[in-house]
């Protein structure tokens, strides 16, 4: 058999061929629209047409008063929302790693706002918003919390937490399954020696289940993270921004440039800087990840 | 069969099979609305039929979606021949080249109210034949007004409006004067430019293109509206106008703005009276001149057909079956071809009246940013963060880069 016939043959070969549909349909449905969206980005394309003008859309925007106080406003909504998804979700999984009565149908009854598509979940939201028909207004009143109508989205700082709340309510779920699976990983001898030793609860649950759990818990705040900052039905069905921008983010900001006003090519700058920022969130994760990994193996 | 038998043979099935359809001239028109009018359907037929040759192929695109798509598909290069949009997008369409001015016969000119044409006119030329038309006017309760111990009569200035508004906010429990709309929807900036409008106010001058929003009349409009909310709904940015319909029903607010399809809207037994929209300290009784218009584009190869079929669905009886099915103000003085009913009524006088006075949505080359801006001007007032004087201010610089 001769040289070249042989390299056909090889398992290398055959792996490579494996890959090429997978590889080839990556590069068409990834690499494509981001190559275009990074040529865009350096365009005014819109209703027109579109020129080069080189570094005017990412200049216009990063001196821009508007677009700074956007991407603060996304760290801050992120925050807040990554940070209660995973704190009530770790208190969730403890509650559900307990041994409750009825434990499996509160497993169950967890997800339907996981399982509820946005956009009709936040139908119901923008009904338990509103400051004459919806409930939250309605317990307000009875209770003598609020002396009358109140809507959630008219105002603000209002507007602000109520996204966040509703987007802490679809993406708990998740995280809180995704923890409870991880604290039925922990070996239960570990408990059964501590608990011999006389660890009280509290020791168990620092000492052990939280070092357990935590790679657990790393990934998913990044994983959040890069969720919460791409979501983009909540908001917009809930405010589409406002009022006065108080709910726009850049994924929001992004949509608003792009396909709102047409300015395709100050869209694609802003997704550009999105990608950036992912891209660090996901670099960092990956680092954070190997770091742990290597402690856990070493220790 | 010999050789020139065969390549004939073979040229005609080639022909047959790729070539044929290019000979017909494929005409696609959109319209926005979950199903196509019956007399739509009708006309493409009869067109079909006088033409033959000629396919139409109407469709109807859900009103969310309807005018991104066809603007999107002008974009891409793949106009459809005709469609059904805001006049609003006219200018910024007009200016990319995108549609084709339109060829209004001068019978069908004469035809149409007053300020019509301005609403489709851009450097002097029309570019969509005008098709769905609307005027505002004030519905009051006349139920909750007479609790509050108010009469029932329309207000002519603003300060009675207002009188009017605070008697029933401060008399009648649970119940606020007006409806006001401020959320971040196109509405919103409807319902002030009727403000604006009323006291002689205007954001663009059409013939020079100059920004004329920095000026008293607007100032003036602003701070009044800002002071609605005093006596209007609770948290008016979360409401839009159709809203505002559903607070009127359940009589939660006594009087807001709205079209003339409202009576349809009303719950059954509302004592509601419907009347001019008051005058400014500035101006006349005014209102917003609003319509949406067929739009023929560019660059589809089938332009006069598109032009001769849009010029057909937006006159005559198919323009009166439009007005009267969905309840608009008659874009057309219908008497010249001898229709009167249903505009006879009182009912209707309230908003034919006020075409006279009325102004025009104004034209922006970027509409969307144009509203984006208006609608933080206006939440700006209503949430008092910033001196009406300089939030018009900043809107009308912010403005320059949109027109």
């Amino acid at each position: 058999m001769n040289k070249k016939l042989r390299s056909f043959n090889s398992p290398t070969f055959l792996a490579y061929a494996l890959i090429a549909p997978a590889a080839i349909y990556i590069l068409l449905i990834v690499a494509w629209p981001v190559l275009e969206t990074i040529r865009l980005s350096f365009t005014n394309s819109s209703l027109a047409g579109e020129d080069y003008v080189g570094f005017e859309n990412y200049e216009k925007m990063l001196s821009s008063k508007k677009f700074n106080k956007i991407v603060t406003r996304t760290f801050v909504w992120m925050f807040f929302s990554v940070s209660l998804k995973l704190i009530i979700g770790l208190i969730g999984a403890i509650l559900l790693n307990a041994n409750l009565r009825g434990r499996s149908m509160f497993r169950v009854l967890i997800m339907p706002p996981w399982v509820v598509p946005i956009a009709i979940g936040m139908l119901g939201w923008l009904w338990l918003y509103n400051g004459y028909f919806g409930i939250i207004a309605g317990v307000g009143m009875h209770t003598g919390i609020l002396d009358g109508p109140f809507g959630f989205l008219a105002y603000k700082q209002s507007a602000f937490i109520s996204t966040i709340v509703a987007d802490v309510w679809v993406g708990t779920p998740m995280v809180t399954v995704f923890f409870l699976a991880a604290m039925q990983g922990v070996p239960r001898d570990l408990y059964e020696a501590a608990y011999c030793d006389g660890a009280s609860r509290w020791d168990r649950f620092f000492k052990i289940t939280l070092p357990q759990i935590t790679p657990v818990i790393i990934t998913m705040s990044i994983l959040s993270a890069i969720w919460t900052f791409n979501s983009f039905e909540i908001i917009w069905i809930l405010t589409e921004g406002g009022p006065r921008g108080a709910t726009t983010t850049l994924i929001i900001d992004t949509y608003k440039q792009a396909l709102g006003n047409y300015k395709f090519g100050r869209g694609a700058a802003r997704a550009v800087v999105v990608m950036i920022l992912l891209t660090l969130f996901a670099g960092f994760y990956l680092a954070l990840l190997a770091r742990i990994n290597k402690k856990i193996s070493h220790g | 069969m010999n050789l020139k038998k065969l390549s004939s043979f073979l040229i005609i099935s080639i022909f047959s099979l790729t070539g044929f359809k290019s000979f017909a001239a494929d005409v696609h028109g959109v319209f926005c609305g979950s199903d196509l009018r019956p007399n739509y359907v009708e006309i493409a037929d009869e067109y079909m039929k006088n033409n033959p040759g000629v396919n139409v192929t109407l469709e109807a695109v859900p009103w969310g979606t309807c005018q991104d798509k066809v603007i999107n598909l002008a974009i891409a290069g793949d106009p459809v021949a005709f469609s059904y949009v805001g006049s609003r997008t006219l200018k910024g369409l007009a200016e990319n080249g995108h549609i084709l001015e339109t060829n209004i016969p001068a019978s069908q000119q004469a035809m149409y109210q007053p300020g019509i044409l301005n609403t489709v006119t851009h450097m002097g030329k029309t570019w969509g034949f005008p098709h769905a038309f609307s005027t505002k006017a004030l519905f009051m309760n006349c139920g909750l007004l007479e609790q509050a111990g108010v009469a029932c009569e329309g207000p002519q200035t603003w300060d009675e409006l207002y009188s009017m508004a605070e008697a029933v906010t401060n008399n009648v429990a649970g119940v606020a004067g007006i409806g006001l709309a401020g959320k971040d929807f196109d509405n919103t900036m409807h319902q002030f430019l009727n403000y604006l409008y009323s006291n002689g106010g205007q954001v663009i001058d059409p013939l020079s293109n100059e920004i004329t929003l920095d000026s008293s009349n607007t100032v003036e409009a602003l701070e009044f509206y800002g002071k609605l909310a005093n006596v209007a709904q609770e948290g008016p940015l979360a409401w839009e106008r159709s809203q505002l319909t559903e607070l009127f029903n359940d009589e939660k607010i006594a009087m807001y703005i709205n079209g003339p399809w409202g009576r349809g809207q009303h719950k059954e037994g509302l004592d509601v009276s419907t009347v001019r929209i008051p005058a400014g300290p500035q101006g006349s009784q005014g209102t917003l001149l609003i319509t949406d218009s067929i739009a023929v584009f560019n660059n589809t190869g089938v332009e006069d057909h598109a032009m001769a079929l849009a010029s057909i669905i937006s006159s005559g009886d198919s323009q009166y079956s439009l007005d009267t099915d969905w309840g608009l103000t008659p874009i057309m003085q219908y008497p010249q071809i001898g229709k009167v009913a249903p505009y006879n009524e009182d009912y209707w006088m309230m908003f034919i009246d006020a075409i006279g006075d009325g102004g025009p949505e104004p034209l922006f080359v970027d509409y969307k940013a144009f509203q984006a801006v208006m609608n933080s001007m206006i939440q700006g007032a209503i949430l008092e963060e910033g001196d009406p004087a300089d939030l018009v201010a900043e809107a009308a610089e912010e403005l320059e880069e949109y027109k």
